[in-house]
Formats: C-alpha cells, structure tokens, sequence
C-alpha cells in the first residue's frame, strides 16, 4: 500500500508543476520528471495462430522484472508477442486505463485494485474461474471477486501483510517475548516494560507513530477495527450506506497506546521518519507497518532487516493472534475479444503463477508473497513477507476492508479526523461522529 | 487598437492563439464543467447550481478559505516591509551592496516544493534541537500544530519571494531623481521625513506592482503548502488551491472541484483588480 501513496505523490507533484506553470508564476518552475512509464501496444497482426497480448497495470515497481518474465514466456511461446504497459499507480494508472478502453485500444490483460475500480470495468472482466490459477488461489483469496454464481473476476497479484513490527534486540534486552503477547493487556504491559528501560535500552520512545500519514491510522489501523463490522468483506464496505465503529473503543485504546508511547511531535512524524530514521536506526522498538517496509530496512541495514525485525499482530479481543492481510492488486482479462486472445491471457496468468519457471520469478524477482498453492517448498524473499505468508497460510488473517471506503475517504475525512483527535482539536466521540458523517457524505 | 495592418495581427497570432487555447478555452470549459456531473472523462447531465450550494456546507473549503486569507494578509505586509527594507538596504552606500543583492534574491531561484522539504527540515529537525540545546519550548514541536503551521508557511513565503520583491522596488528607488533627495537634504529633511515625504510617495506604482504580485501569489500557493505541511496537521493548513485539488483527484469529484476554483478564480480576481484600481488611484506622476 506504501507504493500507493508514493506514486499519489508524485502524480500531485507533477500537477503542482503543472499548476505553477499555469499561472505564469513569477517562481521557477521545478523540474520533475513523470513516474509513468508508458508505452503503445502495438498490433503485430500476425497470421494463423499467432496472439498478441496487451497488458496494462499498475503496479510499475517490478515492470523491469515483469518484462523479464515476458520475454521468457515469449522464447517458450514464439506464437505469442507480449506488449507491457506499466503504469505508476493509483488514480493515475486509472484514468489511463479508462482512456484506452474509451479510445478502443483496450489492453487484453489489466489489474485493477479494489471494488471501486472493479465496478467501473465489471463489463470488460472476463470469467477466469476455468483457470488453473483460480484453482490454486488459497483460502479466501478469491472470496471478493467471486460473484453468486461462482464466476471469478480477477486474479490476486500476491499478499501483502502489516503488524507491528519489532526489534528483536530491544525486546530481548528488555526480557520480553514477543511470541507471548497475544493481548492487549500483554501488549500495553510489554510497552510499560520498555517504556520504564528506555536509557538502559539506549532507545527514545517504544513506538513511533506516523501522526502525518493518514493512511497508517485511518487505513491500517482503523481497519482492525473496523473488519467484523463488514463481516471482513471489502465489497460490503463498498455498498454500505454507513459506520458504527462498533469497537471504536477498542480502537481509542490502540491508537492512545501508540500516540501516548511515540516519539514526539506525533503529527508531523512521517513515513520515511518513523521506519527509516527511528525504526531501522533501532531508537524505537515497535512501528506499525507491512512487510513493503523490508526494502527499505534492508537498505538502510542488511544485517539488522535479515535477522533483527519480526512481526505481530495488532491485538483485538476475541480475534487475537490474527494478522491483516489483502490483496494491493487483481489482474481482469479482457472479455470484449476473441476466444483465442483470451484463453492466451488465462494460459499466461496461470504458466506466471504455476509453472516452475514463473513461480521461481514470483518470489524471487517480483519478491511477492505468493496467494496461491504450491509454494510451500520455497524460500520466501524475506522474513516479514515469511510471516505474512505463514498467516496466510493458517487462515488466521483479518480482511482488509480498507479499499471498499469511500473515495478519498482517508485523505480528507478520516485522517485529518484522527489527527485532529491526536492533536485535541476533537474528542474522542467528535472524532466519530464527524468520520461516520463524512462517510455518509462521500457515499 | 490603432494599427489595423496585416503585420500588426501576423504578430500578435501566436499569442492570441495560444492564450486562448491554454488560458481564456479552460477557463470557460471549467465555468461549463462546473453546472454538470462531469466526472473528468465524460458527463451526463447539467445539474445547475447543486455544486455552488453544496460549497456553502463545506466547512473544509470554508476553513482553508479564511486560513488562506489570513495568510494572504500576513505575507503580502511581511513581504512588503521586507522587500521594501532590503531594497532601501541594498541601494544605500554599503559597500557589499551587490553581493547582498544576489543573496537576497537566490531563494527565489529555488523551487517551491524543494524549498517546502528543505523547511521542513529546518523546522522539524534544525528547530526541535535548537530548542534541545537552548531549552527553549517554543521551537520545539513545530508543524504539529496548526499555528506552527500557519507561521512556518509565512516564513517560508516571505524567505522566498522577498528578495523578488526587492528587485522591483530597487528598480523604483532608483528611478527617484537625485536632485529631489539632494534638495531634501539642503532643507535638512530628516532621514524620515525624506522617506515619508519623497520616496513613498514617489514608489508608489512600486507599491501597485508589488501588491498585485504578492497578493495573486499569496492567495494562490500551492507547492510549498504541499511540500511543507501538506495541509497538516488534520488539514488545518491546508490552502484553497490544495483543497481544489485534493476534492478534484484525491476525491475524484472533478466537477465539485471545478465549482470549488471558479469561486476561488472569482474571488482573486476580485480582490486583485480592486487592488490594482484603488492603488493606481494613489499613484503619482513626476
């Protein structure tokens, strides 16, 4: 998700140019260069069985790795020519790909990310429950692109995972498990321990919480919360009319917890400072973030991200020891084409995500933590994305609902919300109010 | 509109083209796009003045309106004095008067979103251990707050764009003829006196410029809000420009966004012209 929000960036980066320049301003105008990386799909009309596949997407991190995987696929498939178009993420990578399909030059292969998007494309998504893939998707993996009558609309990119995440050393230090915090009476008991040995420890605070990412509160965390009360089904979230933050409580306490033991000023803690500075220089002992943080850690510290950082889950009464974990990505094969085409985008898909060659580049290359069987014998890239797996693996999740929210609800109702909470601008039950009346209105 | 030849509209094509196609054609298709349920590709009906009337519940649209003006007023005096003090600084008789020069007007060189992050850094990081090493409460915390917020946007507007303003008003001071300050002086007007009776007076079209300049800029910031506090802290110094945006891409309602900039466009327009006019008035001719 952490990807999301980075391209979102640089999507109002660019418009920020863009309005600067508009304006004849008397300042310069900074140079910035777009994050998108687009290409024309171009028809090689070949004759007898010759297919070509245009695929769209959005996730432009592994496109240099993807277009590997393409190539390998093409030398064992002469008869098939792959066009990739990577698009950098969120509204932008959207509103290309509804300008292509409205130009009619609809890519045959496109990911789509959520309930809103799938609805808008729901027309275009071929059925892919004949797949080998769909067969081999894990438990529940499926549940939100299953339609009544069992047809299957889109095929999970991969895992990803979020918890807090830990320092082993500084737990060790301290003289706690972190296997044994399952409640939140361990987990607050657990904080109070480090937070009473914080010079011993040589660290700052226990926890640093992003005050100014809405996304970490508003998306993240709330979603814990949140899950049971939409029967942990994002499309339910999509159609709800409203939200009663049955376990509001139980969230104030979480979020107290985090704020009340964070390093300070809250608020204006950012992404980059909380896992970059704080976390990976070992200052605090616990972040909550997902296993997208690995990169990062292992960048700053190869040796501490290899063996030093483990993950929990966020504790929630009743549904203790159970790890968030969804689904960024789905990939939707054109249906407005020829038989032909389509069963070369499923036979595609499926050699990606089954056959040995593919798996090899899926958790290797793509470094994604796989949502389909037979991966049991292979080494996952790196320890948080294990744990995410072994979650998944269990069964013991929690959905994420996140994506089913309004649109924009996190950005500009939500989040400032919570801030304003953080910030005492709002109590606790204003907070609530306020967040369930923006709901209400985006809805 | 005297010369009527064919050479005189040959040469003023280009521009008229242009600025119709970039400036006046999107400034009326956003008036139109604005009245329907336009959705940034397509729309489908015209649903009249819903949007203007749904502005007017829009607390946050009317929070970042007065943050917006509070701030437009605070910078355009601050940037005045300022610009106006190092102009009078700079063409005075030091002798490091031109290399003062350059360095006032170097951070207006700088791009407003770098500028943003590398204030970001002063004030977060360099602030927060001053206020560590000094003890000093009040440097430390800042951008968690919505004033901290409100003044770090201030100071770093007015570390920009002062020296531009300088610029202008040296242009003006130097343009005073001499012989009126030299027969100020044989009177034996005092330092202010000389100021208050000359040289205000007689930049006064300086003042017009520079009003018209830091106002419309002012009003309509955007990249170092975004780089420096990015509305935060719970979008309390969040600027209309940003609001626009945020409610047209983040939002995804484009055309509620498009209604949101045509009252904005009206209301700097407003203000702007009615500067210019009321400080045209006060100007003086030599």
């Amino acid at each position: 998700m952490s990807t999301r929000h980075y391209f979102y960036k640089g999507i109002v980066l660019l418009s920020a140019a863009g309005l600067l320049a508009a304006c004849g301003n008397e300042g310069d105008i900074p140079g910035t260069d777009g994050g998108t990386d687009t290409g024309t799909d171009n028809d090689n009309g070949g004759n007898g069985d010759d297919v070509s596949l245009a695929i769209m997407q959005g996730k432009v991190e592994f496109n240099a790795q993807f277009n590997e995987l393409a190539e390998m696929y093409m030398d064992e498939n002469p008869n098939v020519s792959i066009e990739i178009t990577s698009v950098g993420g969120g509204t932008d990578y959207f509103t290309q790909l509804t300008t292509r399909f409205g130009a009619g030059d609809e890519p045959d292969i496109f990911s789509v990310a959520g309930p809103n998007e799938m609805e808008q494309m729901a027309d275009y998504m071929a059925d892919l429950s004949d797949t080998d893939a769909a067969g081999a998707a894990l438990d529940g993996m499926l549940d939100t692109v299953t339609d009544d009558d069992g047809s299957i609309s889109a095929l999970p990119y991969n895992i990803e995972g979020y918890g807090f995440i830990y320092n082993r050393e500084i737990f060790e230090e301290a003289g706690i498990d972190p296997e044994a915090i399952s409640t939140y009476e361990d987990l607050e008991e657990a904080v109070q321990t480090i937070d009473s040995q914080l010079d011993e420890l040589d660290i700052q605070a226990v926890f640093a919480l992003p005050g100014a990412e809405g996304w970490v509160m508003g998306d993240h965390l709330a979603n814990v919360f949140l899950a049971h009360e939409f029967n942990e089904d994002v499309n339910e979230a999509y159609n709800a009319e409203t939200l009663e933050f049955e376990r509001g409580d139980e969230f104030q306490r979480m979020l107290d917890l985090q704020a009340d033991y964070s390093m300070e000023p809250v608020l204006s803690l950012d992404y980059s400072q909380q896992v970059e500075e704080y976390f990976s220089l070992g200052q605090v002992a616990i972040i909550q973030q997902g296993n997208w943080v690995y990169p990062t850690l292992e960048q700053m510290d190869p040796e501490f991200a290899e063996n030093g950082v483990g993950m929990m889950p966020i504790p929630l009464d009743g549904h203790e020891g159970q790890l968030p974990v969804g689904i960024p990505n789905y990939w939707a094969v054109n249906d407005n084409n020829d038989d032909a085409t389509v069963q070369a985008a499923k036979d595609f898909l499926d050699w990606m995500y089954l056959s040995d060659e593919g798996k090899e580049f899926v958790i290797n290359e793509f470094n994604f933590i796989p949502a389909y069987e037979g991966y049991e014998d292979m080494e996952i890239g790196d320890p948080l994305s294990q744990v995410v797996y072994d979650y998944s693996q269990s069964g013991e999740t929690i959905g994420w609902i996140f994506n089913g929210y309004p649109t924009g609800y996190t950005n500009n109702e939500f989040g400032p919300n919570l801030q304003a909470y953080l910030g005492g601008e709002m109590t606790w039950d204003e907070m609530i109010d306020n967040s369930i009346a923006g709901w209400e209105s985006l809805q | 509109m005297r010369n009527k030849e064919l050479s005189f509209w040959l040469f003023i094509t280009p521009v008229v083209l242009s600025l119709s196609l970039v400036v006046i054609l999107p400034v009326f298709l956003g008036f139109f796009y604005s009245f329907t349920d336009w959705n940034g590709l397509t729309f489908n009906q015209f649903i009249g003045f819903t949007h203007y009337r749904r502005l007017l519940d829009d607390n946050q649209f009317r929070q970042s309106l007065w943050f917006t003006f509070r701030f437009a007023f605070v910078s355009i005096i601050v940037l005045n004095v300022i610009g106006l003090s190092l102009a009078m600084l700079v063409t005075s008789q030091l002798k490091s008067r031109n290399i003062l020069r350059t360095i006032f007007f170097m951070p207006n060189l700088i791009g407003g979103l770098i500028l943003g992050f590398i204030w970001q850094f002063i004030f977060i990081r360099v602030f927060s251990a001053l206020g560590d090493f000094t003890g000093i409460q009040g440097l430390m915390g800042w951008l968690s707050t919505p004033a901290t917020g409100f003044w770090g946007l201030v100071i770093l507007t007015v570390w920009q764009q002062a020296g531009y303003i300088m610029i202008i008003y040296i242009a003006y001071l130097q343009g005073i003829p001499k012989s009126l300050i030299e027969s100020a002086n044989i009177d034996g007007a005092s330092p202010f006196q000389k100021f208050k009776y000359i040289i205000f007076p007689l930049i006064a079209p300086g003042f017009t410029v520079s009003m018209f300049l830091t106002l419309s800029s002012s009003f309509k910031i955007y990249d170092q809000n975004l780089s420096l506090t990015g509305g935060g802290p719970y979008n309390s110094t969040q600027m209309v420009a940003m609001n626009i945006v945020d409610t047209a891409f983040s939002s995804n309602q484009m055309a509620y966004g498009q209604s949101k900039a045509v009252i904005f466009f009206i209301i700097v327009a407003t203000f702007s012209l009615s500067q210019v006019y009321y400080s045209k008035k006060r100007e003086v001719d030599l």
